[in-house]
């Protein structure tokens, strides 16, 4: 797994996974059958998303769209395949089964553009071929050109029933004239006031009532022997159908094989068609691969561009790169996690060999993604604080050693200032010193300048928010979303991060008197600070 | 005199696509009631379409290993039954395949040759639904549903004429075995709510004892409206009270045309004639001992 469940989730894993999704059985085998691209792999990962480029560039949405639902209503031969591959004879139900798989698959090969360099899946035309003398009409059935004996067996207990019927229908005729009543085969009763004397010899009573005697007809010499031929004709038939079904399952298992590579075509082409149908709805970039400078232009994180859409706001691409390390400061609610959340889900496209939902896109395979964050307890670590929450997932980060993505918000957050600025600066040392590629977003002053890191700031406001609470959370959005840039600079490492959080707690409504005091306090911190120093 | 046939057009006459059988107990006659309406559509040359709500004509009962009636069936009837069930011979057209149940899919089959059928229907009240929906897109003759009482909430929302199947198995005397079908009849048949009253008390869900009893206390002459009559499940004279105190109505009424009667029982035998027409009076429906011959 390229990340534990709390990272899969913070960075869009989940949302991803969803997306491409297979909607058949052929595509969830197909899933299972994938793996995540490994460091050095990398021309591997560029070909595939370049052949997923390409399939979305050539296929017109509303025919993928057709195909995959194709693809999805085909039923499943597997199970039969695998049977009839072992010898085993199948049943009618099976052959119908079959016959619906290549139907539909005909359907989606018909479906499938002239123009694609992904070949559709193979037709399978012995096995229609096999299966046509019982596809007269939509379903199946047995025909008798399955068997040479067929038609006349089964004509010989057609004609054995009908003088079973007639035997049958003689001797309840006598029965009933005999009792003066209507008698039939199988139980029948006799009232007692109705009918009190001795009961003809083809009758025979099964249980007496004080009221009535139920009674059953007593088959006679004839009838007894037409139901023995018949009989013994329904056994023929049944032995003639078994052999037919024996020969067309020995037809369907030697193209077995064939099917089952037929059904992880389908599952192979689904989950194609669905990373195509990714690519057409959010836009993908084959990136070129590095390990020292990784960046995008106007990439998307998809999960937040669908939910801000649901809400009518608008979401705004972004575009960075960075070396290595680099500290990435901000004012609130200004995009720091949507960025570093960016930058996971498209290591995650990365090594899945996906399309960049961006413009272009240098990227670097890792074999692990890690998001350490104020939110990241599970649940083996509830007892700690959200400090020692933190520190655990460091300390598996740094001892892990595998070529890593970190993406560390806002660490140590919750601990004293002054030491939780000290750990910090110690951790980007050391993920320096370790080559561990991270992002770390933070509001501590000076990190960058101190550890001398790549320094990333979002923008901030383009100007002053209205003053005073807004009318409603929806509101206070709507103004926020238009006075902040959340566009994500490279600044000096001298830099200091943006303050905007009590322009955006008077925005949010917070007290008028309480905001005027932090501005107060604020000014007084100011002037009692000493200066600045590098040391 | 055919009482099968007598039957059979007493439940033709109502006008619906379905026909069901459903049963006070088990072992009350509920398949010979269906192959009754068979062998009646058979000998009138009417092609017909069958299943059953869950398993039913078991080759033998599942509680006490007694052996149960099988379901003889022609050529050209239409049957829904699980895969796992379908006979290997003689060989069946298979038409479709449904909803899944615990032997398979249903498989929807066309009879070509005369066939005993073991018939296993979905079991829950939608699957029914949808299979008796696909069953009519395969043929134009009744469709015959073998119902159980406990699985009776597969009647709801259906436009459904409805057998109801009793007998000696259910009760010791022949006034007991009349009044729990009357009373079961009464319930199915809850008159349609016309949606003229505005402070009607709607039950959602199960209209219980415990519900019934402060219906009875707090909302005397008040309009209560279930959703259907299967959600009514209080019995006897509480059952008689609540619908003298209340108005209840339904939003979707179930049709009950006729019942059968089975005056043999695994625990003792009661006189058909006498039941049959304690049947009829009690429930205020034709009712017929297919055995015996008897209507009433």
């Amino acid at each position: 797994m390229i990340a534990d469940p709390l990272t899969y989730a913070a960075i869009g894993g989940i949302w991803l996974e969803a997306a491409l999704a297979p909607q058949s059985d052929f595509g969830r085998r197909a899933a299972m059958r994938e793996r995540f691209y490994s460091p050095g792999e990398e021309v591997a990962a560029g070909e595939r998303a370049r052949r997923t480029v390409a399939l979305a560039a050539a296929f017109a949405a509303p025919a993928l769209e057709r195909v995959r639902e194709a693809i999805r209503w085909c039923p499943d031969p597997t199970a039969i395949a695998a049977r009839a591959g072992a010898g085993d004879p199948l049943a009618d139900v099976d052959f119908f089964e079959l016959g619906r798989f290549v139907d539909a698959l005909a359907f989606v090969r018909a479906q499938w553009p002239v123009d694609v360099a992904l070949e559709p899946p193979p037709a399978l035309e012995p096995i229609a071929a096999a299966l046509a003398p019982g596809r007269e009409r939509a379903g199946f059935y047995l025909a008798d050109r399955f068997d040479a004996e067929l038609e006349s067996a089964r004509r010989a207990v057609a004609e054995r029933q009908a003088v079973l019927d007639g035997a049958t229908s003689v001797l309840e005729a006598s029965v009933s004239a005999a009792v003066g009543a209507t008698v039939r085969d199988g139980e029948f009763i006799l009232m007692r006031d109705a009918h009190a004397g001795a009961l003809p010899p083809n009758v025979r009573v099964t249980r007496e009532a004080a009221s009535y005697r139920a009674c059953e007809l007593v088959y006679d010499e004839r009838t007894l022997a037409a139901l023995v031929a018949r009989d013994a004709a329904a056994a023929v038939v049944a032995r003639v159908e078994e052999r037919a079904r024996i020969a067309l399952s020995a037809a369907i298992g030697a193209h077995a094989r064939a099917i089952l590579t037929v059904t992880e075509r389908l599952g192979d082409c689904e989950r194609e068609f669905a990373r195509a149908a990714f690519a057409q709805r959010w836009g993908g970039c084959v990136p070129t691969y590095s390990h020292e400078q990784i960046g995008w232009e106007n990439a998307v994180y998809p999960p937040l561009a669908q939910a801000l859409a649901e809400r009518g706001r608008a979401y705004a691409p972004l575009s960075f790169a960075w070396p290595g390390v680099a500290v990435l400061t901000g004012p609130n609610m200004g995009g720091k996690t949507a960025a570093m959340q960016t930058a996971g889900f498209i290591a995650l496209c990365a090594a899945q060999g996906l399309p960049i939902p961006a413009d272009a896109a240098h990227v670097s395979i890792v074999a692990r993604i890690t998001w350490i964050g104020a939110d990241d307890r599970d649940d083996r670590a509830a007892l700690l604080s959200a400090f020692g929450g933190e520190v655990v997932r460091v300390r598996a980060l740094l001892a892990s050693g595998e070529p890593t993505l970190a993406l560390v918000d806002e660490f140590a957050r919750t601990t004293s200032p002054g030491e939780g600025r000290a750990l910090l600066v110690a951790l980007v040392r050391t993920l320096v010193k370790r080559n561990i590629r991270a992002l770390v977003a933070t509001h501590f002053d000076g990190v960058a300048r101190e550890t001398q890191t790549a320094h990333l700031a979002i923008a901030g406001l383009r100007h002053a928010l209205p003053a005073g609470p807004a009318r409603d959370l929806d509101a206070a959005l709507a103004a926020l979303g238009e006075a902040m840039d959340y566009r994500v600079l490279a600044v000096g490492p001298e830099d200091e991060p943006h303050a905007d959080a009590l322009a955006l707690a008077a925005l949010l409504g917070l007290d008028p008197e309480l905001i005027a005091a932090a501005h107060a306090a604020r000014a007084r911190q100011r002037s009692d600070a000493p200066p600045a120093s590098n040391g | 005199m055919n009482v099968a046939f007598d039957l059979f057009d007493c439940a033709r006459a109502a006008g619906t696509r379905t026909i069901a059988v459903v049963g006070t107990a088990k072992n009350v006659g509920k398949t010979v009631g269906v192959r009754a309406l068979c062998e009646s559509a058979r000998e009138r040359g009417i092609a017909y379409a069958i299943t059953s709500i869950g398993r039913d004509g078991e080759t033998s009962d599942a509680l006490d290993a007694l052996p149960k009636p099988q379901l003889t069936v022609p050529p050209g009837t239409i049957v829904a039954t699980a895969r796992d069930l379908v006979p290997r011979s003689p060989a069946c057209e298979i038409l479709g395949l449904g909803d899944r149940s615990a032997l398979g899919a249903i498989a929807f089959v066309r009879v070509r040759a005369t066939a005993r059928f073991e018939i296993g229907g979905p079991p829950t009240a939608s699957g029914v639904r949808r299979t008796l929906a696909q069953l009519a897109r395969f043929t134009d003759g009744p469709i015959f549903l073998d119902g159980a009482i406990d699985r009776i909430a597969a009647l709801a929302g259906g436009d459904d004429a409805v057998i109801v199947a009793t007998g000696a198995q259910s009760g010791a005397t022949v006034e007991r075995v009349a009044a729990i079908a009357g009373d079961l009849v009464k319930r199915l048949s809850l008159p349609r709510d016309d949606g003229t009253c505005r402070d009607a008390i709607v039950i959602d869900g199960a209209l219980g004892p415990e519900r019934a009893s402060e219906l009875i206390a707090r909302h005397a002459g008040a309009r209560v409206i279930v959703s259907d009559p299967t959600r009514v499940s209080v019995r006897g004279k509480l059952f008689e009270q609540l619908i003298e105190r209340v108005d209840l109505r339904t939003s979707a009424p179930i049709l009950v045309v006729a019942c059968t009667v089975s005056s043999y029982g695994r625990a003792g035998q009661l006189d058909p004639r006498a039941l049959v027409h304690a049947v009829a009076r009690a429930t205020g429906r034709p009712s017929f001992d297919l055995f015996a011959g008897l209507a009433a």
